[in-house]
């Protein structure tokens, strides 16, 4: 029993997956293949599982943290929630999520923050340095931009970052250790 | 603390038209009246357009044709950012063989802040990185110059009828030749360039300089009046009731930015053209000579004539301040600064009683009474390691500390009132102020001349900020 919870804590990083050494991931964290994670991300998974698509750029700096909310304490029993992150989402330097449902093609812009109850649909844009906390979905292709988190709707969804995403994937390896991932077949035991 | 060096702190009194409170380095020194001035005792004259994004300098008649406008940059409609040009690649028929498409570059306007792009108005990609781009077309643009045209042919009429009317009490010869001898008499003494006033009679007198030229002949131009219309659209029958889709509809400041459509849809948001940035130089109203003057070339930020008070005023800046207790004497640590290079003599001197200056002060100050000495600014003193320091003899008692051509000196507080307000001094500082822009007289033994020393002085206001709870 004590060996799958501890089993069940560990970090899954699919094959493809491109995942420095130098980044810090904690608890039960899967991440999907021909997803970059740069060196000194974070992610954090306290109070649940994460679970990461595929096509994903995690840069410097981010947080990507799956905590209790502030009002209760570890210590209590709490159901722990899944935060799911969908397919070529960007999270840019030193951005904070905790955002618990992430769609597609969305991008979180440097130094953003966006709050546990915000779910992001896809083709979202959170501008740099803007705080999103409320309690909301942001609908598709909102672009929230500006000290005063103005809103804007714009008429295509953001490119997927796949020349970045190649290119990283090329030069990373040659300048950084990687974590070994496991084949997708593989089961723990 | 970081604070206690916000230019805010020290205000120094401009007494001008207007007695003006502000910090040194907003001020300018005028060094042939040996007065301070601030920006509302100088008169602004434009020097140069340009724009801020590209930098490209354009000469101002240039630039009234083109509404002070960039032709190569625009403004994002909706965020106001500069727009910069992307690139994609679309597959294109060729023109010769239309089976095979090869790759061409289409080019689309995009803003990096708000994500806003030509796209999403409904502007084609163009085939060209610069200068496809066109902005929409006033619909009253037409009616508006034609207007225009109508009223620059009255102003002129009415001039005319103005130098006819001189012309016949003075002599009887060609009015037409003498009239423009006559305007030139006029503008002389009426609409002078620099000194422009607009007299009371003389409503219309802006478009004379816009006025046509003297020999040509003047068609008639005639314009309707504009018709006012019984019936008016009528409101659209859902308008009550359809509920209002935020995104789609524009701020009030992306609509006036606009003023020729005000568009109410952000689909309807055009970009317009970038508003160009002018340089502007600062003449003293009373000696008329320049007191800044910036560089012709929009990418240098140097001055050909920088005539900034912190180059020759000595600054005052708070230093430490201890706890302010109301109706106990506290020591103030306060910085001065020579910004000359021989050495200036200050003296403080507190304000009368009855002084008008002294209005904003909530508190007693006993000022050091001996004159306090800077040294001059040496730049090359770090690099010369022979050079002896000077010695001046500093009563430790009011100079804490003397470093090249600062020294660091106290003031003794009393705060007097007990609300919540910040605790402010005002002193007055007097010092020496060599002219070196003034020619020296050769005097009559022979030799050189020292430059005179004017001494000026100065009300010096100082914010310490509140009282300790």
């Amino acid at each position: 029993m004590a060996d799958k919870l501890n089993a069940q804590k560990s970090v899954k990083i699919a094959a493809g997956a491109v995942v420095c050494v130098e980044s810090e991931i904690r608890g039960d964290v899967t991440i999907g293949p021909r997803t970059v994670v740069h060196p000194k991300a974070r992610i954090i998974a306290e109070a649940g599982p994460i679970v990461i698509g595929e096509g994903n750029l995690i840069e410097e700096q981010a947080l990507i943290i799956n905590s209790y909310p502030e009002n209760i304490t570890p210590d209590s029993e709490v159901e722990p929630k899944t935060m799911t992150i969908g397919t070529n989402n960007v999270f840019e330097v030193g951005c904070v999520s905790q955002a618990l449902k992430i769609g597609d093609n969305n991008v979180i812009e440097s130094k953003a923050d966006v709050g546990r109850n915000v779910i992001l649909t896809s083709g979202c844009i959170i501008g740099a340095f803007c705080q999103v906390n409320t309690c909301e979905v942001i609908p598709e292709n909102t672009v929230i931009y500006g000290s005063g988190c103005m809103r804007r709707v714009q008429t295509e969804r953001p490119q997927p970052q796949t020349l970045q995403l190649d290119f990283l994937m090329k030069i990373l390896p040659n300048y950084h250790h990687l974590k070994k991932t496991i084949k997708a077949s593989q089961t723990t035991s | 603390m970081a604070s206690l060096l916000h230019p805010d702190r020290v205000l120094y009194l401009v007494r001008g038209q207007k007695r003006i409170r502000a910090p040194l380095s907003q001020l300018y020194f005028c060094r042939y009246c040996s007065e301070l001035r601030s920006l509302e005792c100088v008169s602004h004259e434009v020097d140069s357009h340009y724009c801020p994004s590209c930098l490209e300098n354009m000469p101002s008649a240039e630039a009234k044709l083109k509404k002070n406008r960039c032709a190569n940059c625009f403004d994002c409609p909706c965020c106001m950012h500069t727009l910069s040009t992307r690139a994609t690649n679309i597959p294109a028929p060729l023109p010769d063989d239309p089976t095979k498409t090869t790759m061409k570059k289409a080019y689309y306007l995009a803003c990096g802040f708000c994500r806003w792009t030509s796209r999403d108005v409904g502007m084609a990609d163009k085939s060209v990185a610069s200068g496809g781009w066109q902005e929409p077309e006033n619909p009253h643009g037409q009616r508006i110059s034609k207007l225009i045209e109508y009223y620059q042919q009255l102003a002129h009429r009415e001039k005319q009828e103005r130098d006819r009317k001189k012309l016949a009490r003075r002599r009887q010869c060609m009015p037409l030749a003498f009239s423009q001898h006559t305007i030139h008499v006029v503008e002389k003494y009426g609409l002078g360039t620099r000194l422009h006033r607009q007299r009371p009679g003389a409503p219309i007198a802006s478009l004379t300089g816009l006025s046509l030229k003297e020999g040509e002949d003047q068609k008639e131009v005639t314009i309707e009046p504009a018709q006012a219309l019984d019936e008016v659209e009528p409101l659209p029958e859902d308008c009550y009731s359809r509920p209002v889709s935020l995104p789609e509809v524009t701020t009030l400041r992306q609509r006036l930015l606009q003023p020729d459509f005000q568009p109410a849809g952000a689909s309807q948001l055009h970009p317009r053209h970038k508003h160009l940035l002018m340089k502007r130089s600062l003449r003293c109203r009373k000696c008329e000579h320049n007191l800044s003057k910036p560089e012709f070339n929009p990418t240098s930020i140097k001055f050909k004539i920088q005539l900034v008070a912190v180059s020759y005023i000595p600054e005052v800046r708070i230093m430490s301040i201890p706890n302010l207790r109301y109706m106990k004497e506290s020591q103030v640590l306060l910085t001065l600064t020579n910004p000359v290079e021989n050495i200036t003599h200050v003296t403080l001197a507190v304000c009368e009683d009855d002084d008008p200056d002294d209005v904003n002060s909530t508190s007693k100050v006993l000022v050091p009474s001996k004159e306090l000495v800077l040294a001059g600014k040496d730049a090359a003193a770090e690099y010369d390691e022979l050079a002896e320091p000077q010695d001046f003899q500093d009563d430790p008692d009011i100079v804490a500390f003397r470093k090249s051509n600062k020294i660091g000196f106290f003031i003794k507080v009393v705060p007097l009132k007990e609300e919540d307000t910040d605790v402010t001094v005002s002193f007055r500082m007097r010092h020496d102020f060599r002219n070196l822009a003034a020619p020296i007289r050769p005097s009559e033994e022979g030799g050189d001349a020292a430059h005179e020393a004017v001494w000026l002085t100065h009300h010096v206001e100082l914010r310490l900020g509140p009282l300790a709870p």
